[in-house]
């Protein structure tokens, strides 16, 4: 009997749905075809070197000019719906050199969702976090989660996917081979093999919810002030500044409500009291929107 | 006997001293009760029935040796006993407070609401008097079983504000009380504040417990303040608080019920066994609240003004009296007074020429020095300033501008400017003093290029490929992953269906009887045409019999019409059709044993009678 549930709670996962709200039936297609992109690519990478050369030489206005256009080709490339995870990085590059913070951290998170390995990507997104005013509070998931949970962190959603219709498919091999041969021994390994697979769906439907489901964003001016409500009439609360993650939690015509995960410092008027103001409260307000852009 | 002499006379000097300093303690509090005396009237219920007693007590506070207060005139009361007297003084972080009580314990004599009257008491030549308390006595509707106390006059709760139309930013004292009976044991007290969206909310100091007289009755108060700052004009509402706690009754057993010889029946065991306590959960909630929060003024309002909304006052001060151009000299501006001091804005400096100071943004520290009553305290501002020319022989004046909500006016306040002496400097151009601070500044002007650290950028154009596609969205995917699961339960119900049929003859019967009389109908129908009518009707009769006995899985030559009949019924085919089969059965046995063999016209009727016979009953069966 308990094969029978396994075989029917397995055919029902293809089906599920994982509270994806962005799923629409149907893939993006992008509007850049894949050799405009490599073409444009290739002219960007090309002006970003020539603006380090520049740099390295002193002739700072042309530097900078050159990677404002890079910057914009690669922006044209992501624009017109071609997404890869080498433009987004390059992209943080080219905006780290312009010393846009909060625009390079914002396009080294989308480049980190696509190749969430890449050892280069993670030395620059902490080089310029590093150098960013607000530094990150320690509410973040844990090392040692990380450490556990390695695969959420290491592979990115397309890859998840893969693996877990590759068991998806194994198993139901296995099953097959199972209903009509009748091995015993098939049993324990299609066991083996629905735990995996239940492990990678659940992985994925968290992953894909983090990602999609809640909106991440970063400040990308150079100072912000967020306020008790959503309007100029209400009181600053703290300010922010660039490169200062958040999420954003609702939006009201042109504010979002946001709760930053950095280290909010506001006063209280008592010594002691200091560290336990800090609350989740504390760090919640409203900006304006053209202060963040979503991740 | 001289050492024990030599130590009676020293514990006569220890009783001496003690005394000595008691009288002195004493005659210096003296002035101090004289100064603070009143008398109070108290009673321990308002409500009672005609065989209640009622206590009432005197208290004269702040003296005790005044002569005893006259009686309160009481209409509908005799005085059974009294009065009893007690004295108390109380020391408390060093103030003494004395106070005497007169009790009384009176017994009704008529129905009514009465009223016991003010009792007066005079001392150093002042009368002082009590507040006149009002008593209802009433019938009695209960038996004394099934009497409970009176939950509502026991305990509640209040919830007040000290303003109803505070202005904006104007701090409103939010106060919530917890009203027990004096002597009442209250456990388990769990508060639930009141929701105050669209409040900034400050607590105001610690719980307050405090005693109070409401119609006569003492109650102990437990007050809980916070302070708030309406963030939002218009209608605001702050919802109702709760408290939820555990009254303990001690209630005394019903004498009569127990034997009037009882050894235990005295009032030593009545305090120990005969009273038992009752834990009542009592939820109080109180009304909300609701604020008109009226906008500030627009007339008046200065051009500096920020929103600050209180009572404030200001200090300047500077270190730097002599410097040189482009050295710092920091203002410490401090803003002090009542109000939301969190939110206060920056002093405004009314430079005359822009020219003649660089200015860097203030860092600001807030200090509460008060939570007591108000929220007061301090918002300390230290702004740098750099004076670029020699010519500058002041520091900017300072303005700070405020509403005064009591006043209902702005007001501002205005600093002279400060003598300052600023010489020529070794380095004309400004140095960066706080660079770390002020990078808005300077990445305002210019992009910054950095020209360190980070990793080249990614150029391999091979991996360059889309990788915005999820997967999981395209439907051809989803289509796909779904023939798998198709096939796995396809395979299932196949091998399944298999086994049964090979294992379960009954079932293996039913599903092949419709294929087997097809067969044999078809058997039947190639007989017809040949004139060989007991064989066609043999064959006719076998196909319907068999048929039936498969379905119902019996013997074919049990295949009787009665038993077929029955099991038919069973299986509730329709009573039409049952007649149909039996007579069918009858009629087909009939004609096979028959020698006339009918017409070929009439063979044919009986096979589409036995073809619409199985098609009804595949359908039915």
């Amino acid at each position: 009997m308990k094969i029978y549930l396994w075989v029917l709670v397995l055919c029902i996962i293809p089906f599920w749905d994982f509270g994806i709200q962005n799923a629409h039936c149907g893939s993006v297609k992008s509007e850049i075809s894949s050799d405009d992109a490599i073409k444009l690519f290739t002219d960007a990478n090309e002006k970003y070197l020539q603006a380090t050369k520049d740099i390295a030489a002193k002739n700072l206005q042309e530097a900078e000019q050159k990677l404002k256009g890079a910057a914009l080709q690669y922006e044209a490339i992501v624009g017109g719906g071609f997404k890869n995870g080498q433009i987004y990085y390059n992209l943080g590059n080219a905006y780290y050199r312009l010393g846009e913070f909060g625009k390079a951290i914002l396009n080294y998170r989308k480049a980190e969702r696509l190749i969430p390995r890449n050892a280069d990507l993670h030395a620059n997104l902490k080089l310029v976090k590093d150098l960013t005013e607000d530094k990150e509070s320690s509410h973040g998931i844990p090392v040692a989660a990380r450490r556990i949970f390695f695969w959420v962190f290491l592979l990115n959603q397309s890859e998840l996917t893969i693996i877990a219709v590759s068991l998806y498919g194994v198993l139901m091999a296995l099953l097959f081979v199972l209903i009509s041969f009748r091995y015993a021994w098939l049993k324990r390994i299609i066991t083996g093999f629905s735990a995996c697979l239940f492990v990678v769906v659940i992985s994925l439907a968290i992953k894909v919810y983090v990602e999609q489901c809640v909106n991440h964003g970063v400040i990308i001016t150079t100072k912000c002030v967020v306020r008790y409500g959503p309007g100029e009439e209400y009181e600053p609360k703290f300010e922010i500044h660039s490169g200062a993650e958040c999420i954003i939690e609702e939006e009201r015509d042109n504010w979002y409500r946001v709760y930053v995960n950095v280290g909010v410092k506001q006063d209280t008027g008592s010594e002691t009291g200091a560290e336990e103001k800090v609350s989740k409260d504390v760090r919640r307000g409203w900006l304006q929107k053209k202060h963040v852009d979503v991740i | 006997m001289r050492h024990k002499l030599s130590g009676m006379i020293k514990i006569y000097y220890r009783y001496f001293y003690i005394l000595f300093f008691a009288i002195i303690i004493f005659a210096s509090t003296g002035k101090t009760f004289a100064q603070d005396i009143r008398l109070t009237a108290t009673v321990d219920q308002n409500v009672l029935t005609i065989n209640d007693q009622l206590k009432l007590t005197v208290t004269v506070y702040g003296t005790q040796d005044t002569a005893p207060p006259a009686f309160p005139n009481i209409d509908g009361f005799t005085l059974l006993f009294g009065p009893q007297i007690s004295a108390q003084t109380r020391i408390l972080n060093g103030d003494v407070s004395v106070s005497k009580g007169y009790t009384y314990v009176l017994q009704p004599t008529a129905k009514g609401r009465f009223t016991i009257g003010p009792s007066t008491v005079e001392y150093q030549g002042n009368i002082y008097s009590s507040d006149p308390i009002t008593v209802e006595v009433v019938e009695i509707t209960r038996s004394p079983a099934s009497q409970t106390p009176d939950f509502e006059k026991l305990v509640f709760v209040e919830l007040s504000t000290d303003k109803l139309e505070p202005y904006i930013y104007e701090q409103v004292v939010l106060s919530f009380k917890f009203y027990f009976q004096k002597g009442l044991p209250v456990s388990d007290i769990d508060y639930a504040a009141p929701a105050t969206k669209n409040f900034m909310e400050e607590k105001l100091g610690d719980q307050r417990q405090y005693e109070e007289i409401r119609d006569g009755i003492i109650y102990n108060v437990l007050e809980l303040r916070t302070a708030l700052f309406p963030m939002v004009s218009g209608e605001l509402t702050i919802s109702p608080a709760k408290v939820t706690c555990n009254l303990i009754i001690r209630q005394r057993k019903d004498r009569r019920n127990t034997s009037p010889d009882s050894i235990f029946d005295d009032a030593f065991f009545d305090d120990f066994f005969s009273r038992e306590q009752k834990r009542y959960p009592i939820e109080r909630s109180t009304r909300s609240i609701h604020l008109t929060v009226k906008p500030l003024p627009e007339h008046g309002k200065p051009g500096d003004f920020k929103g600050a909304v209180g009572t404030y006052h200001m200090e300047v001060s500077t270190r730097a009296q002599q410097v040189k151009v482009g050295d710092p000299i920091t203002l410490s501006m401090s803003v002090y007074g009542e109000g939301n001091i969190q939110t206060i804005s920056e002093p405004v400096l009314i430079l005359n020429n822009e020219r003649d100071f660089k200015l860097y943004p203030a860092e600001s520290h807030t200090q509460i020095t008060n939570r007591e009553e108000l929220i007061r305290g301090r918002k300390m501002f230290s702004k740098v300033i750099e004076p670029q020319t020699t010519d500058v022989k002041f520091t900017p004046a300072i303005v700070f501008s405020f509403f005064d909500p009591r006043t209902g006016q702005y007001k501002t306040i205005t600093k002279e400017p400060m003598p300052i002496i600023v010489e020529a400097g070794e380095q004309e151009v400004p140095i960066q003093l706080t660079f770390s601070s002020d990078k808005t500044l300077l990445l305002k002007q210019q992009p910054r290029i950095l020209t360190h650290d980070i990793l080249p950028i990614m150029t391999n154009i091979s991996s360059l490929q889309e990788q915005g596609n999820r997967v999981y969205k395209n439907p051809f995917v989803i289509a796909c992953l779904s023939i798998p699961s198709i096939a796995v339960i396809a395979s299932f119900v196949i091998t399944k269906n298999k086994e049964r049929l090979q294992t379960d003859t009954g079932y293996a019967r039913k599903k092949r009887a419709h294929a087997a009389v097809k067969r044999r109908l078809e058997g039947a129908q190639s007989i017809l045409c040949q004139n060989r009518p007991a064989e066609f009707y043999s064959c006719l009769s076998k196909a319907v019999s068999d048929y039936l006995a498969d379905k119902l899985n019996i013997p074919p030559a049990s295949a009787s019409e009665d038993r077929v009949g029955a099991l038919l019924r069973q299986r509730g085919v329709g009573d039409d059709t049952i007649a149909e089969v039996s007579r069918c059965l009858i009629d087909l046995d009939h004609r096979r044993f028959s020698k006339e063999g009918g017409t070929e016209g009439e063979r044919a009727h009986f096979l589409r009678l036995a073809e619409g016979l199985i098609t009804k009953l595949e359908k039915q069966l």
